[in-house]
């Protein structure tokens, strides 16, 4: 199982009528649809009204969603459109053309370097960098499991294979390490007024 | 391990697909009970991206509320028994509408109702007119002629309702004895049809 399949899990829910999981599916995209809507909408305010519209026409058009793509892959088309919408609509003409290769390449984490304020690139890298410290912290059973699953995509069977030790086990040595990072990460959001 | 620990252990394996249905529906429903839960769904999906290089220039923006209060609205308004009866009487008018331009005839004369010529009546359908079958098939024995009077007409109708119901019946009795009498291994005759019945006495020979 992957990431995709969480996806699918809550897709499904939400296809059922279920805001809890769209909710979730709203938490864990925000942020790169946002990114996306920014290369249309150089305004911070018009570009968070346009990610909030994205994601309310993507609710009202879930049924017609039938996985034949990704989840994400879907979503981005939405959010381009609506932001070209949003354009036409003021009679303005977008910043850049996003395309369907930009949303299958977003992993490489370029996409947003020239739309995010330079407060913000600072708060993204200190934060990765308590993030860092927080992994280099943790025991090495945990820094393993956690490793071959957000870094080589593992699913727990596999890490169970690579650790040899039972699923559960690795089931639960990433929950423990996600909680130590998360300790750190809510320190460090605390001591940071401006960082939600 | 506590049930809020379990809770917390079953996010993280929903964030790596790892969870079953019913694991999944308790999840949600302990979101609902407990925003801080909800917050570290977020909090661990931001992290997520920072280890996977995705996030640092990521705009920190959060729409989830707004867009969650906009549809919880939506589904408040489309949930309203008031509305659901509005879109009710809606369509019913609507359909009793379209029901009474369909019947209405296109002369504006009103029609009276017409009987066949062969001594039954059809049924005086308000608005009906003799229609021609495609196909080479034989019209209906069915003239425009006036029925005499409301009351003979109804008793004709009745007659007609109860002839037809008789035959009706009378043929698909047959067909069944026919059915019956092909199938069965030890045919047997269930339906006899005796034009006359004469009793006679035993002492007549």
């Amino acid at each position: 199982m992957t990431a995709s399949d969480t996806d699918k899990q809550l897709v499904q829910r939400a296809q059922r009528g279920d805001l809890r999981a769209f909710d979730l599916l709203v938490l864990k995209y925000q942020g790169r649809i946002a990114a996306l809507v920014s290369r249309y909408v150089s305004d911070p305010g018009e570009a968070e009204d346009v990610t909030q519209e994205a994601f309310i026409k993507a609710f009202r058009a879930l049924e017609q969603f039938r996985g034949d793509s990704a989840f994400y892959t879907w979503l981005y088309r939405i959010a381009a459109n609506a932001a070209k919408n949003y354009l036409v609509a003021k009679g303005r003409r977008p910043r850049a053309d996003a395309t369907i290769e930009d949303a299958e390449g977003f992993d490489d984490g370029w996409l947003l370097a020239e739309s995010s304020s330079p407060e913000a690139v600072a708060m993204g890298d200190e934060l990765a960098g308590v993030v860092e410290v927080a992994l280099q912290a943790l025991p090495d059973e945990l820094r393993s499991a956690l490793t071959l699953r957000e870094l080589d995509g593992l699913s727990y069977d596999d890490i169970a294979d690579v650790l040899e030790c039972p699923v559960g086990t690795v089931r639960s040595r990433i929950f423990r390490a996600r909680e130590a990072i998360d300790a750190r990460v809510r320190e460090q959001m605390n001591g940071e007024s401006g960082f939600r | 391990m506590t049930a809020e620990d379990r809770d917390r252990e079953a996010l993280s394996a929903l964030m790596d697909g790892e969870t079953q249905e019913l694991e999944l529906r308790r999840v949600l429903d302990s979101i609902s009970s407990d925003p801080s839960l909800r917050d570290r769904w977020r909090r661990q999906q931001q992290v997520r991206e920072l280890l996977q290089g995705q996030r640092r220039h990521l705009p920190d923006v959060d729409v989830s509320t707004r867009v969650r209060e906009v549809l919880d609205a939506k589904r408040s308004v489309s949930r309203n028994p008031i509305w659901s009866m509005a879109v009710a009487a809606s369509v019913t008018l609507a359909v009793v509408m379209g029901g009474q331009q369909l019947l209405m005839p296109s002369s504006g004369v009103t029609p009276a109702p017409v009987v066949s010529e062969l001594g039954g009546a059809v049924v005086p359908v308000f608005g009906a007119q003799p229609v021609q079958a495609s196909l080479g098939a034989q019209s209906l024995p069915v003239s425009s002629r006036q029925a005499s009077g409301a009351q003979s007409a109804g008793q004709s109708i009745a007659a007609v309702y109860e002839r037809l119901a008789r035959d009706r019946y009378h043929r698909l009795n047959g067909r069944h004895a026919a059915s019956a009498a092909q199938s069965h291994p030890a045919p047997y005759i269930s339906y006899v049809r005796v034009p006359e019945l004469k009793l006679e006495a035993p002492d007549s020979e």
